[in-house]
């Protein structure tokens, strides 16, 4: 079976994916994550409205700076990770946990176009949500002591980070789903405990790890919540933009053919 | 792929497009769209008459919260000024550090004011209490009445009970309550809440006004093209003005020995931008060519002579240094950048040296 052949049949399971993606119980968690933040700016531009914001460092915080630290903390810190990982390592486990891998498998496509179609029905679905939202919570915070247009370029950079972050969390997490046994558990310790601890130690090890291209990316100064985290600020390196875009890319194609040769070779034996 | 999903994808695209597009326009176009300004300079100028000669703006939120006027708080002044705002805020109800989001403030040398002198009207937009500002004005001798369906407090002899500053009076204390100022005006003072969050202050005939262009439109200082044009290009200050010199000095009445003296100014602005220091750009619109560069020579040759006077003042020559003379054809621009730290050195100069003990 050639490569045109592949995409067509990736086409095809991810037509019929991203409706069951969108429609499923999993949406219920995707709604609250990306309607989060959205409540969020809703209520701080009522606030605003009201009232002034906070004074922070003898400094008032401003929309733009707002709209900085909602995208670290919120979607670049949790949300990109979280939806990377309840979706990608639901790709094909959780055809597996409902037994219905065999009618996928028996068809007359390659097993690798399933996942390819699966993880695009996944990028689809995320980044149809993810940026919206992105997107309203900017025209919501920004205006407050901002400008829109002079906010622009930092706006389009973000939505650019986010969907580069969705595609190689969601990558990795395939890997992850497609390879090992109880991939959500080893996808949580990877996100809040791997990525955490060895971004804040000094040395290679970091390099390890999505989150460190993946912050690069971020056109906003990252927030500093204490003096330690200041001096972590200070210590760290970043690679340059081009540099994390190359990485970022290396990781999606190297998981997502690691991932494919994974789910054609593997044995799915389900449980009775 | 199910009508749902059709409809899910269409509806998510349809808000990053739009959003992007949004955002592109304002982007390149330039034309600000946050809460404070609408198409060409701050929505409250379509409450201000289209004949304004002088319209001023200030973006008190922005500016009480900025390091240069906390420094100037702590260094200059404090006592006073915090005494004056408490008393400020006991008499109106208003706080200005906290109520008060921006004002604007308008002159028009053509309308009928006190002795024909012109009148004025301030537009402050913020969160005020209503009730109080009108009970305490109407204690102070202001009569109430309703103007095309609002509350138009007036007292023909009524003074705002505004603290002056005291400070020319040398035997003063700044803690002393503050004076009340003297009528100014024989056609009295006005107020009017003109919306929620938006009130008007000044002369009877600008606030009526207000109130007319609010109720009915019109003709106003938004729709005034030359004077929104030159608004526009204030843009990025938190505190502007600009102006019709031409206007104020027929009106002025001067000599004609001092108004032949005046160089031949059009327009005028000033936008200034607080922050960390003062930036600001002064720029005026002669009536010709030749008048702009006799104008630039001038200020060229007073540039350099505040350069040889402040040779040996460090603390100045860097606010020296960063004027810069610019403005081709009729236009003339100076341009300053007054560091914080000239503020420190303006405020060790007011402090007087602590008095020596007798030994």
């Amino acid at each position: 079976m050639n490569n045109s052949s592949l995409l067509r049949s990736a086409f095809r399971v991810f037509d019929i994916s991203l409706g069951q993606m969108l429609w499923s119980r999993r949406s219920v968690l995707l709604g609250l994550l990306v309607g989060a933040p959205v409540v969020l700016a809703a209520a701080v531009r009522l606030y605003a409205a009201a009232s002034q914001l906070p004074v922070i460092n003898a400094t008032r915080l401003s929309g733009p700076t707002l709209f900085g630290i909602i995208i670290w903390w919120l979607f670049v810190r949790f949300i990109v990770p979280v939806l990377g990982v309840f979706y990608g390592t639901a790709l094909i486990a959780d055809e597996v946990d409902d037994k219905t891998i065999t009618y996928l498998f028996t068809r007359p496509v390659r097993r690798a176009s399933v996942l390819i179609g699966k993880y695009l029905a996944y990028l689809a679905c995320v980044v149809l949500l993810v940026l919206p939202s992105v997107v309203l919570v900017y025209f919501l915070v920004v205006p407050i002591g901002g400008r829109i247009g002079e906010s622009f370029p930092s706006l389009a950079a973000d939505l650019g980070m986010l969907a580069v972050g969705l595609a190689a969390y969601g990558a990795v997490f395939a890997l992850v789903g497609a390879r090992l046994k109880r991939p959500l558990i080893i996808g949580l310790v990877f996100v809040f405990g791997w990525e955490l601890a060895v971004l804040s130690i000094p040395g290679y090890l970091k390099r390890l790890s999505v989150a460190y291209y993946l912050q690069a990316l971020v056109p906003h100064a990252m927030p500093q919540d204490s003096s330690i985290s200041g001096l972590l600020l200070a210590l760290q390196d970043q690679p340059p933009v081009s540099v994390s875009l190359i990485y970022l890319s290396v990781i999606v194609v190297l998981s997502l053919w690691l991932a494919g040769k994974a789910v054609e070779g593997r044995e799915y034996v389900l449980e009775q | 792929m199910t009508v749902k999903t059709r409809y899910f994808v269409i509806v998510s695209l349809l808000v990053i497009v739009i959003g992007l597009g949004t955002g592109l326009v304002a982007y390149y176009v330039g034309f600000p769209t946050n809460a404070f300004f609408s198409r060409g300079g701050p929505e409250e100028l379509r409450f201000l008459p289209s004949s304004a000669s002088v319209i001023a703006y200030a973006d008190v939120r922005e500016v009480m919260a900025s390091e240069l006027r906390q420094r100037f708080r702590r260094s200059v002044a404090s006592g006073a000024q915090e005494n004056g705002q408490r008393e400020f805020q006991n008499l109106t109800g208003i706080n200005i550090e906290t109520d008060i989001e921006r004002v604007i403030a308008c002159f028009d040398a053509t309308a009928n004011g006190s002795a024909g002198m012109g009148a004025g009207v301030v537009l402050a937009r913020g969160t005020f209490d209503d009730v109080k500002i009108e009970a305490l004005m109407r204690q102070h001798g202001a009569s109430l009445e309703n103007y095309r369906g609002k509350r138009l407090i007036t007292g023909d002899r009524f003074v705002p009970p505004f603290p002056v500053n005291n400070n020319s009076n040398p035997g003063n204390d700044s803690t002393q309550a503050p004076q009340i100022a003297p009528p100014q005006s024989s056609e009295g003072f006005s107020l009017a809440f003109m919306e929620p969050g938006l009130v008007a202050l000044g002369s009877r005939t600008l606030v009526q006004h207000a109130i007319d262009l609010l109720v009915s439109g019109g003709a106003s200082a938004a729709t005034n093209d030359d004077l929104v044009s030159h608004v526009r290009a204030m843009e990025g200050g938190n505190v502007w003005a600009v102006g019709r010199m031409d206007v104020l000095r027929a009106r002025a009445k001067l000599p004609d020995i001092v108004a032949n003296q005046l160089p031949p100014i059009t327009w005028f602005s000033i936008r200034g931008r607080i922050d960390g220091g003062l930036q600001a750009l002064l720029s005026a619109e002669a009536r010709d060519d030749e008048s702009a560069n006799n104008l630039r020579d001038v200020i060229r040759g007073f540039l350099a002579l505040a350069k040889l006077q402040t040779s040996s003042k460090p603390e100045f020559q860097r606010f020296v240094q960063s004027l810069e003379l610019s403005g081709t054809g009729r236009t003339v621009a100076l341009s300053l950048d007054v560091p914080s730290q000239v503020f420190d050195a303006l405020g060790a100069i007011a402090t007087p040296p602590p008095s020596r003990q007798p030994q």
